[in-house]
């Protein structure tokens, strides 16, 4: 069991290391190096080439790329992304914040979905093919299909200009503290909890449906053990275990992957600080999103992992 | 037996279950069935596969399962209606308590995420009402009771950490927990080796006579039926054609189709004896030929298991007929695939001809690979679907002997014949054509390649016993009229004294025993061989002493 743990960690932090060198190469790879990215073809032409040169000893850009590589590894260790070319402000100062906030999102958003699609999956499979599963299951596909700039337009104006119960745009700040944050975000929330709970109960249900359908639950319903342990405590279980890595990559991909809603609400998440980013051509704070970004599949990815370990003894070899 | 005038358990008056078909109707595969059976009687139900032993075993606990519905008739388990339209309380109440079920599947009968000491106390306190101190005591005292070692220890332990036998066990130790008056077995011994299924038939017998239980054997194996029960029922498609005392369905069969299943058991009569031909030139010899799966890793040692074969070492004369027993777990079917070329030996020498044979096939020459074919256990997995039977047939001819498409064509058909299977059957894709016919397409394809040395691996095991002897007998034919030698790999010893002079017993990648059938099969020497043998005979033998 310790092995298979520690193995699993081995492996995430292996990976992350592979990833962060790549991140790396990436930007290496196009053409131009930070600072010729960083300003614009004007202000190139601008500066007089000495004064460019000087800039890029400063920035340590004219050292060969694997002791570049070899400092971006080391500061990615400690958790230091170095300062951004113009302003100078350290990078982990202006990603940390946003960084917070789109795991809050994603996290409140999680911790409201998981228990409805719950909720909706085990029942779907329990009545399979009857009324019940029909309703849900289609739902469930409507749900998943709609966009959420859709969703999130249709409750703007439904619950923001119809009946203005809350605001139509974030009106905290990036540095708020979390729950003024969360407490200003109830419409980005239910945006993207609509497509969460479809796509949750989607994947629970065929798991849960499967599990009904095995051998060791037709034996406890032939030995007459009572319905609730054996949807609760045997099916449920087993349903679980192939929905997780799913579920892991489904909430990754939630906290990197909202551009889209935290435009449309203006919320101050890591899309949104991307977005910014990429117009500036900061590219240390693109590679320390990145990562970012990265860092969390892996590390949601190994928790899936775990709770697999946890669930399936199968597993723990 | 019944005692006259003693109320049955069970009262079951023509009974018809339906399964669902396609366009939503109800399919009948139980009809107009009627039975009785008395307290303390073991009654054992056979037929082949989808002659609905398992739905009428079911139903014995008035459980049907999704899609299938009561058509008709009475099924009573003392008052009780068992064949409502809707599960009642009552039944509920019943299932576990007063009558318990061993499903099919032992394997996979138990939920792998828990202990199985806690599945045993679940069952303890939910249907049988103990508390938590109860439970845990009575499950220990249930899990030795059907012999399982060490049971502290062992109840902590995952389904998969336990052996196929061990988990039959728990399962069976579940269903005990509330002193059932009816115990169901469905096939309780199909998934285990012949070993393991004695001693569980054993601790069944044992049960019955301590709980004076009633017993259901469901099962397509005589020998089961004749260890273990008094009266037997034959099923054909979802009709009972036969009901009486085992002793006399065994000796005085009343319809065809109990002759025909009574005609598959294995009966070691000398005259029968499958005759060998004169010695021949050697075809094939292994000398000292040894496999172990077992492989270093990149980050560990190679495990220090046993190998899954060992000290290997066999002739075959061309034309020679030999067969490979073993249960699973044998070696028997890396034998096959070493053979094939599709593992490569550790050790040893193989040679063909006299010649040796490059260990992988893909090192074999055009025509050594011609030489040797196989047929497999699975003949729906081994045939292309999307490639009709004619296409899988001709491919080899074409690859081997470049024959042009007419002439491939005539050579198919021909083949075919021989198999008992017309011209027709060439256009037909294999989900079209039953196990049996598909079984033949797949040896008609390995003898397309005319080829010296044939390894037929379990080809029967997956078909009924009917279909069996046809396939069997096709085989013969057509391996006479070639003269290939074949190795034939089974666990079925019958299959064995029909086609194969002479034998090798494997036991844990070991030869324990060789020589003509008929010596090792009358005269085992070795105790594994006797015990395997005693356990494939009984029904054959009630058949001769009553």
């Amino acid at each position: 069991m310790l092995s298979a743990v520690l193995r699993r960690v081995f492996l995430s932090l292996l990976t992350l290391f592979f990833l962060a060198a790549f991140i790396f190469a990436a930007t290496e790879i196009l053409p131009g190096d930070a600072l010729d990215v960083t300003l614009s073809a004007d202000e190139m032409a601008m500066m007089p080439p000495e004064r460019l040169a000087e800039m890029k000893r400063d920035l340590g850009l004219d050292r060969p790329a694997v002791e570049r590589l070899g400092a971006f590894l080391l500061g990615v260790a400690q958790l230091d992304f170095g300062r951004t070319i113009i302003s100078r402000a350290p990078v982990v100062d202006i990603v940390a914040y946003p960084l917070r906030n789109s795991l809050l999102l994603a996290g409140a958003v999680i911790v409201t979905a998981l228990p409805l699609a719950l909720i909706l999956g085990v029942s779907a499979a329990r009545w399979y093919r009857r009324p019940l599963d029909n309703v849900v299951s289609t739902g469930v596909i409507v749900g998943y299909s709609v966009p959420e700039f859709v969703i999130g337009t249709f409750l703007v104006m439904l619950f923001a200009v119809t009946w203005p119960l809350f605001p139509a745009t974030i009106t905290a700040s990036t540095r708020d503290p979390a729950l003024t944050l969360l407490a200003a975000a109830p419409l980005p929330v239910a945006t993207i909890l609509i497509g969460s709970i479809a796509y949750l109960a989607r994947i629970l249900r065929v798991g849960m449906v499967d599990a009904l359908a095995s051998d060791f639950v037709e034996r406890l319903r032939l030995m007459g053990v009572p319905e609730w342990r054996v949807l609760l405590l045997h099916a449920l279980p087993a349903a679980v275990v192939p929905s997780l890595m799913a579920t892991a990559l489904y909430a990754a991909a939630l906290v990197s992957g909202i551009v889209v809603v935290e435009l449309v609400f203006a919320y101050p998440g890591l899309g949104q600080e991307l977005v910014r980013a990429v117009t500036r051509r900061e590219v240390h704070v693109i590679q320390a999103i990145a990562l970012a970004s990265a860092a969390i599949v892996v590390v949601f990815n190994l928790l899936a992992d775990l709770a697999i370990l946890a669930l399936d003894p199968r597993t723990r070899m | 037996m019944a005692l006259p005038g003693t109320e049955p358990l069970v009262r079951c008056e023509s009974l018809s279950i339906g399964y669902a078909d396609a366009d939503g109707g109800l399919v009948p595969v139980v009809s107009d069935v009627s039975f009785t059976i008395a307290p303390g009687e073991a009654v054992g139900i056979v037929g082949e596969s989808g002659s609905g032993k398992s739905t009428l075993a079911r139903a014995l606990l008035g459980y049907r399962r999704a899609g299938s519905a009561f058509l008709g008739g009475r099924l009573f388990y003392r008052d009780t209606d068992m064949a409502a339209a809707t599960v009642t309380p009552a039944v509920v109440a019943l299932r576990g308590t007063a009558v318990a079920m061993v499903p099919q599947n032992p394997l996979a009968s138990l939920t792998f995420h828990m202990p199985v000491g806690r599945q045993v106390v679940e069952v303890l306190r939910t249907r049988a009402g103990l508390g938590r101190a109860a439970a845990g005591d009575r499950m220990l005292e249930l899990l030795r009771r059907t012999g399982l070692p060490e049971p502290t220890e062992l109840a902590r332990r995952y389904p998969h950490q336990l052996s196929g036998g061990q988990r039959q066990r728990v399962v069976i130790a579940a269903a005990l927990a509330c002193n059932p008056d009816l115990l169901v077995l469905d096939e309780p011994t199909t998934a285990l080796d012949k070993t393991t299924e004695a001693q569980v038939l054993e601790l069944v017998a044992d049960l019955r006579r301590d709980s004076g239980a009633a017993l259901v054997l469901v099962t397509h194996d005589l020998n089961v039926v004749a260890r273990v029960c008094e009266r037997v029922l034959v099923m054909k498609d979802g009709r009972i054609v036969e009901d009486g005392p085992v002793g006399r369905v065994f000796s005085r069969p009343r319809t065809a189709y109990a002759r025909q299943l009574l005609g598959a058991a294995l009966l070691i009569d000398p005259q029968r004896a499958p005759q060998a031909r004169p010695r021949t030139a050697e075809l094939l010899s292994l000398r000292d030929v040894a496999f172990s799966h077992a492989r270093a890793g990149w980050f560990g040692r190679a495990p220090a298991v046993r190998r899954t074969l060992d000290q290997i070492s066999v002739d075959v004369g061309r034309g020679e007929v030999l067969g490979v027993i073993g249960e699973s777990g044998s070696g028997k079917t890396t034998l096959g695939l070493l053979l094939a070329g599709m593992l490569t030996p550790q050790a040893g020498a193989i040679c063909f001809e006299g010649h040796p044979l490059a260990p992988h096939v893909a090192d074999r020459t055009r025509d050594q690979r011609r030489r040797i074919q196989m047929v497999f256990q699975d003949p729906l997995s081994s045939l292309n679907p999307r490639q009709t039977v004619g296409s899988a047939l001709i491919r080899p001819l074409r690859h081997f002997f470049g024959l042009d498409c007419t002439a491939a064509h005539e050579r198919t058909a021909a083949l075919l014949a021989r198999l008992g299977m017309g011209p027709e059957y060439l256009d037909r894709f294999p989900r079209q054509l039953s196990g049996g016919q598909q079984q033949r397409v797949a040896i008609a394809r390995a003898f397309a390649a005319e080829p010296d040395l044939l390894i037929c691996d379990e080809i029967t095991s997956a078909l009924d016993a009917s279909v069996q002897a046809q396939v069997l007998d096709h085989l013969l034919e057509l391996q006479r009229g070639s003269a290939a030698a074949m190795l034939v790999i089974t666990h079925d010893l019958s299959v064995i004294w029909k086609v194969a002079p002479r034998v090798i017993v494997l036991k844990d990648g070991h030869i324990v025993e060789q020589g003509a059938t008929e010596a090792v099969f009358g005269h085992p020497k070795d105790r594994y061989t006797a015990d395997l043998l005693e356990s494939a005979t009984l029904a054959a033998r009630l058949v001769a002493t009553a």
